[in-house]
């Protein structure tokens, strides 16, 4: 059952196909015509059947090859509507000037299907087709079509027009019989392409973007929305808006402003950049490092010594030029403050503790040199970035110079007197490690006063105070590579606590009757080469409370025993310490090893040292339980 | 455009209308009287704007129904049984409704009977439209926009129901009482083979399309005499 009906129904689909073909071989005007084949003889058929207005319509037709049917009513159109009756009419009024069928008012109803015959005389049919009249709607195209320019761009290239016209008068759309909706196209003059715009029912539309010179074509066509048949196009209009004069337009002149603007910020950009250099120096003026001419400070951080020494001694190509003093005559910024050798200094800003002691206890030699501690870094020529502090004193002569500059630095192990030849030291806080300076010029021997700082030896029962005198200049013992050792250590005590081993195993504190009461290292070592246990001795070293990058207060608190290991042998020696002893290194015990002395000359200014007798009593520093041992 | 067209008719259409209280089957007339004191929520609209918005709805429906019909067409008609080409056999159920259908008869019509004649149309298409729906749906290869067009459409075509419903009442001042006595229309025979149920669909799907153009237009005309009934010729 399922496939008798199949095939049947397959049988019915083949049936109408082919009766549409054998019965109207022309009946595609309703659709595009592209698919009829071109065959030899050519049957009348009806052209198209339109409505313009969706209340009547017309049908062409024409009698293709069969020229004997071209008289006038040799064919004849019929018509059918479907649903009303299967009552086959004629056209209701011919044109036969047009071949046209013309179907008024009265004989066209909407939303029927019509059904069109050609037929002629002897009652073949040509053709066949079946309409309803709203798809064949093809509404005339509109009218008064009119454009007005917007506005044009303000480089002055191109512009907005505004075309309006009005809906085609046969569709009747204020009433709402039909609704229409308008394609327009444009395209340059001379153009084959057409520019389609978007479909819009209203009777305006806009055209941006048109060129100033060009012409421009522009027409329009119509049809039903939803509906697919468009009608005929319009009338074109031309569009044309010539060049205009821009004098009241300020584009050029703004555009001009702008790019000379941007001119001249690419040519300071330019200058700035060329001139980069000078302007940071303006702007930012470098901030000087701290330099030695001649002296690389790659080397001080290596810890060059003997390079060090050699260059600040004046030694070998690189080495130090000789200060000038005249230099700094000059040089307006740089203070002066004038030490008087023989005067007492009133000037210095810091303590100066063996004069001020001496003076104080009047047994000084006053020929003293004075040195501005402040000064302890080192003189050098003038530098650009010179930061030192200026406080040369150009009035003093060379070798007071030299010798003050040889005591400059607290623990300078150097005789003043033979460092003639070195001018520079290097700015080392702790030390200037100054080469050997052997030779002995033979000046007098004057007292350099190093006491910047004026030493508490001692406190007296009664409340006095007793100051370390100042000193005398000393001589680098043969120590100096041992020393440039301990001096490295010095600074890093904890780490060449190790190292240090082997070394000294004594601190020994030795009383310095003349000097601040430290004492150096290598001193100490010569007072108690064999490691002996330690002893209260006469002898003191006193621990420099300053400055030393290390702790040795808290040392010094840590360890007693360092500050009371004086050896039997001390008590010859008087050695002169410095006021300002480097502190080398701490050995194992904690304790610290300062830098020896330079020359162990007595000065002439000994003050009885009341605590000579004393056992093991530090001179910078006194332990409680020391106190106990001090007070009587 | 015609999208965004679309969406803001279905808004501006479908929103008053839901706004209705007594919504109750497609038929049965909604009841807002005014006088009814407490229980009145209805807001009041214009006749001016419904009939608008009665309108705008109408265009869409058809403009919906057109777009499916060609994807119909396209999917499963082939070229040569295109209905416009060859009308044997199938007509619309429609045909039969006493419904003018020149410019002439309509011109001399009264607004009363535009008015009936466009709810007589709507409430005839009203369960084909649901046919054809399950019909659709039984298709293997029918897309989703097919399906969704033709639900969308019948859906609406209920509110435009109760639009011109509601427009006889404010219009005509009569109340409606009888519901779709037109059923008889449209017979559901027995299940059809495929090819032919793809014909029938087919042909549905044309003469809707057709009798929504109608329903447009109608309503369209009926404006024009609303407003300006001595141009309305």
């Amino acid at each position: 059952m399922a496939f008798s009906s199949y095939s049947s129904s397959l049988l019915l689909i083949l049936l109408m196909s082919s009766l549409g073909w054998l019965s109207s071989p022309g009946s595609a005007f309703l659709t595009d015509r592209e698919h009829l084949t071109s065959s030899a003889i050519v049957k009348p058929y009806i052209t198209e059947c339109i409505s313009t207005n969706q209340e009547t319509f017309r049908c062409w037709w024409s009698q293709g090859d069969f020229h004997n049917l071209s008289s006038p009513g040799a064919l004849q159109i019929f018509y059918h509507k479907k649903g009303f009756g299967s009552h086959w009419e004629e056209c209701p009024e011919y044109i036969y000037p047009n071949r046209e069928c013309f179907f008024d008012r009265n004989h066209t109803s909407i939303w029927t299907l019509y059904c069109v015959e050609l037929r002629s005389q002897n009652n073949i049919t040509y053709f066949n087709e079946c309409f309803n009249v709203e798809n064949i709607v093809r509404p005339d195209p509109p009218i008064s079509l009119n454009w007005t320019l917007l506005n044009v761009s303000p480089s002055g290239l191109s512009y907005d027009v505004m075309v309006n016209w009005e809906s085609p008068p046969s569709a009747d759309v204020k009433a709402g019989w039909m609704r229409i909706e308008y394609e327009m196209q444009y395209r340059e003059k001379n153009s084959t392409e057409w520019e389609a715009l978007e479909m819009q029912p209203h009777t305006k539309q806009t055209i941006f973007g048109l060129h100033i010179g060009k012409e421009y074509q522009v027409h329009i066509r119509c049809r039903m929305p939803a509906f697919i048949r468009f009608g005929e196009f319009s009338d074109s209009i031309f569009i044309q808006v010539t060049e205009i004069s821009i004098k009241d337009s300020t584009f050029p002149l703004t555009l001009v402003l702008v790019f000379g603007a941007v001119g001249i910020l690419i040519l300071i950009m330019l200058v700035v950049v060329s001139q980069q250099h000078r302007f940071m120096m303006i702007l930012l003026p470098p901030v000087p490092a701290p330099k030695i001419k001649g002296i690389d400070p790659e080397m001080l951080k290596k810890g060059k010594l003997d390079e060090l020494n050699f260059i600040l001694s004046g030694g070998g190509m690189g080495g130090l030029p000789t200060y000038a003093q005249d230099f700094y005559q000059d040089e307006p910024w740089v203070e002066f403050i004038e030490v008087d050798a023989e005067d007492t200094d009133t000037g210095e800003k810091e303590d100066n503790q063996g004069s001020d002691t001496q003076r104080l206890l009047g047994l000084c030699h006053p020929a003293s040199h004075h040195m501005n501690t402040g000064r302890s870094n080192a003189v050098s020529f003038p530098d650009d970035d010179s930061g030192r502090a200026s406080c040369y004193d150009p009035d003093l002569p060379e070798q007071d110079t030299l010798m003050l500059m040889a005591t400059l630095l607290p623990g300078q192990t150097e005789d003043v007197e033979a460092s003639f030849n070195v001018v520079e030291r290097a700015p080392a806080p702790e030390r200037g490690e100054r080469p050997l300076v052997q030779t002995q010029t033979g000046g007098p021997q004057t007292w350099v006063n190093t006491d910047f700082y004026a030493q508490v030896s001692n406190v007296m029962p009664s409340g006095g105070v007793v100051l370390s005198p100042g000193q005398q200049l000393r001589i680098q013992e043969s120590t100096s590579a041992t020393e440039e050792e301990m001096q490295k250590k010095g600074k890093s005590s904890e780490d060449t606590e190790d190292k240090r081993q082997k070394e000294l195993q004594f601190q020994m504190l030795m009383v310095d009757p003349e000097g601040s009461g430290y004492t150096t290292e290598s001193i100490a070592r010569q007072i108690s080469t064999p490691p002996a246990p330690p002893m209260p001795g006469e002898g003191y070293q006193t621990i420099q409370p300053q400055p030393v990058e290390t702790k040795p207060a808290a040392m010094a608190e840590d360890n007693q025993s360092p500050y009371i290991l004086p050896d039997s042998s001390q008590s010859q020696f008087f050695a002169p310490v410095a006021d300002y002893t480097v502190v080398q290194e701490v050995d194992s015990q904690h304790s610290l090893l300062l830098k020896p002395p330079a020359r162990q000359s007595p000065p002439p200014c000994m003050p009885q040292h009341p605590l000579k007798a004393l056992p093991a009593m530090p001179m910078g520093y006194i332990t409680p339980d020391l106190l106990g041992n001090l007070a009587p | 455009m015609n999208r965004m067209n679309k969406m803001t008719v279905m808004q501006s259409v479908v929103w008053p209308l839901l706004l209705w209280p007594c919504l109750q089957t497609v038929s049965i007339p909604l009841d807002c009287r005014e006088d009814q004191g407490g229980l009145n929520s209805c807001p009041s609209i214009s006749q001016e704007k419904l009939l608008d918005r009665v309108i705008q709805h109408a265009e869409l429906i058809y403009r919906v129904s057109e777009e499916s019909c060609s994807l119909f067409e396209e999917m499963f008609i082939p070229f040569e049984l295109q209905l416009q080409r060859n009308q044997a056999g199938y007509a619309c159920i429609t045909k039969a409704l006493p419904i003018p259908s020149s410019r002439s008869e309509i011109q001399q019509i009264s607004d009363k009977w535009l008015l009936h004649s466009v709810l007589m149309l709507v409430q005839s298409w009203i369960e084909p439209l649901v046919y054809l729906q399950t019909s659709l749906n039984l298709y293997d290869v029918a897309p989703d926009t097919l399906l969704n067009k033709t639900k969308w459409v019948s859906e609406k075509l209920i509110s435009l129901e109760q639009g011109v419903v509601v427009l006889i009442k404010k219009m005509l001042a009569e109340g409606l009482l009888t519901t779709n006595s037109e059923q008889g229309l449209f017979h559901n025979d027995a299940q059809p083979e495929m090819l032919e149920s793809v014909m029938r669909d087919y042909t549905l799907l044309s003469c809707f399309k057709k009798d929504a153009h109608k329903m447009e237009t109608f309503l369209k005309l009926l404006k024009c005499r609303q407003t300006d009934i001595y141009n309305c010729a």
